[in-house]
């Protein structure tokens, strides 16, 4: 019964997806927040937050199959699976992102190497395939480590190649590409540890196996890992904050002072990077089950609400002649449709995995 | 080959608008887009207020950053320097609207002209609606269309980003940009660079021209030369 609520819920979710394209593409783009000035919101940074805790995902199914630290094994075959589940979430996003997503094609034949987006789109079609295939492989053979590795590295890529991305534009330096190509792989592996924390013990905590008992000194370990990252980029985020946001003077950081004061920002610094980093210090939260879900779950909210908060602040201040009648900062509130785009994301995300738990037997450890 | 540019005489420049309803009638643009646009500032505490005046378009820059990120050539540069569009290999991803520095490119949220499909009749009884005029006029999806554009789709494609082009479907003919032609103040040159003699670099040698934001590098092909101000002020030893 529950079971059946529940793919309810997502088949839901994955409707209003459906009916968000059709009202997009006949209707048109209008129907999101969007102005000429707020071009990149919701759907973009929703597809931008799974494809980081894709990334991340990639960076812990490397640790077993690239550093050979096998008492990682037992998470392998999940981690995996997670990663492409986020991956088609994002994709759902992006699409509902694109403007004419059906002319992607010219993404092959009309290549453009000197822009970011062109590799990041070209990384992002290699890893969505080798990542079937090395998903394939440690379900029917053994783990490949040549996969491995080069899903290794392409994550490394993807991660990193969003801060050329947004560091090109020289006019909106807020979007600062040194900074956005440390905290990205950064906060990628913390996203890709909470998202599998979370699956994993969430999955334990509702099932009567008790299969997430057998790997509870993994996910301690995990646990303080995540807390650890979440402290790194606690001291980064408040670096960023002093840097760009109260010592600079350049008005060019004045969007980025704008959205010290959003709620996107106040939700990543104290829900995702503070709490997490809290409780993961303390002995008994971090031992416990629950513990580690609430610190996971927070610091996917909190990066959730972070990557909103970096997106907006490239583009609430408008340049030349788009600040023409317009204030020095356009506000930003999502349009019911822009959240429908969010919700079948998670919708095919979570349809996609849960469907691989019941037919994959994703708690089995792989064969080397 | 010509590299053309444009110089616009702020001096001459009556702040008119001409240019930005001469540019929407050949390009056939829908209500909220501005290939062609101006920037308005205001100096000064009331009552000593001044307005300054800018007109604006896309600066077919040499280094143009929207050309450098679209990642599928979708906006590229032509031998003669004009930066264009090409809507069949744009994916809409508005990477170039966040990598113009100068805010000079429109995405097309919807279908153009929409205005001609209502059927809203504003005095029942009275008045026709917009699409019942279509209807009558032969059944044309809208009664503003200009054909000339022979290149770009003569309604604007929804989906894709599009931008002031110098009217390069009159460059090819050997029209100046309609903008300029429009120009009732002659306040807008359009010429070839590389050609020492064209008036365009006489103007340039005449006048100290600046361009919109140089310190970025994007090498901007519109110049912006002199200032008006009818403004005169008595002369003092200084104390002011």
């Amino acid at each position: 019964m529950k079971s059946k609520i529940w793919y309810g819920l997502l088949a839901i979710g994955i409707l209003l997806g459906l009916w968000n394209a059709y009202k997009v593409y006949s209707v048109g783009f209008t129907l999101y927040a969007k102005t000429d000035v707020l071009v990149w919101t919701l759907p973009l940074s929703t597809y931008i937050f799974f494809s980081l805790t894709s990334a991340g995902l990639a960076f812990v199914s490397s640790i077993p199959v690239v550093f050979g630290i096998r008492r990682y094994d037992i998470i392998e075959k999940r981690t995996v699976y997670l990663e492409i589940s986020v991956l088609l979430g994002s994709f759902v996003c992006l699409i509902l992102h694109l403007g004419s997503p059906l002319q992607v094609i010219y993404i092959f034949l009309s290549p453009n190497p000197s822009s970011p987006l062109w590799w990041l789109a070209m990384l992002y079609h290699v890893y969505f395939v080798v990542l079937l295939l090395a998903f394939w492989r440690i379900h029917t053979k053994t783990v490949s480590k040549a996969l491995g590795v080069i899903i290794f590295l392409i994550a490394i890529g993807t991660s990193t190649t969003l801060g050329w991305l947004l560091g090109m534009t020289d006019a909106r330096p807020t979007l600062n590409a040194s900074f956005f190509s440390v905290y990205f792989p950064l906060t990628a592996f913390g996203s890709g540890i909470a998202a599998i924390i979370l699956f994993s013990l969430v999955q334990g905590q509702l099932s009567d196996k008790a299969s997430a008992e057998t790997a509870t000194e993994l996910y301690d370990e995990l646990a303080r890992i995540m807390g650890l990252i979440a402290g790194v980029v606690l001291i980064l985020f408040i670096w960023r904050t002093i840097i760009g946001g109260i010592s600079s003077t350049a008005e060019e950081f004045r969007a980025f002072k704008h959205m010290i004061g959003s709620i996107s920002y106040h939700i990543e610094l104290w829900l995702g990077l503070v709490l997490p980093t809290v409780l993961m210090l303390l002995p008994a939260v971090r031992k416990s089950a629950w513990g580690k879900i609430a610190a996971s779950f927070l610091f996917l909210v909190g990066m959730f609400a972070g990557r909103l908060e970096f997106v907006l602040s490239g583009v609430i201040r408008p340049l030349g002649q788009m600040a023409e009648g317009r204030p020095e900062f356009v506000s930003y509130m999502p349009t019911v449709y822009e959240f429908f785009v969010a919700i079948a994301g998670f919708s095919v995300m979570l349809l996609i995995y849960t469907v691989g738990t019941k037919f994959f037997k994703l708690e089995t450890a792989p064969k080397h | 080959m010509p590299r053309y540019a444009m110089v616009i005489d702020r001096q001459r420049c009556v702040g008119c608008g001409s240019c930005s309803i001469a540019c929407r009638a050949e390009n056939n643009l829908s209500e909220g887009v501005y290939w062609s646009h101006k920037i308005t500032e205001t100096s000064g505490v009331f009552p000593n207020v001044r307005f300054h005046y800018l007109p604006t378009l896309c600066n077919h820059c040499t280094n143009a950053p929207c050309v450098r990120g679209c990642p599928t050539r979708a906006m590229h540069k032509l031998e003669n320097g004009i930066t264009m569009h090409d809507p069949k290999k744009c994916i809409g991803c508005r990477y170039c609207m966040i990598n113009c520095p100068y805010g000079v490119i429109y995405f097309n949220w919807k279908d153009g002209h929409q205005f001609w499909k209502d059927e809203h009749v504003l005095i029942e009884g009275a008045t026709s609606s917009p699409a019942e005029e279509v209807r009558a006029a032969g059944g044309k999806t809208t009664p503003y269309y200009n054909p000339k554009n022979s290149k770009a789709p003569d309604i604007r494609p929804k989906g894709v980003v599009e931008k002031c082009t110098f009217c390069e479907h009159r460059v090819r003919k050997g029209l100046l940009p309609n903008c300029v032609e429009a120009c009732p103040a002659d306040a807008r040159m359009f010429g070839d660079l590389d050609d020492p003699q064209s008036t365009l670099n006489q103007l340039l040698g005449k006048f100290k021209p600046f361009r919109l934001k140089e310190a970025l590098g994007t090498d901007p092909a519109v110049f912006y030369i002199r200032d008006f101000s009818a403004a005169n002020y008595p002369r003092t030893k200084g104390a002011a």
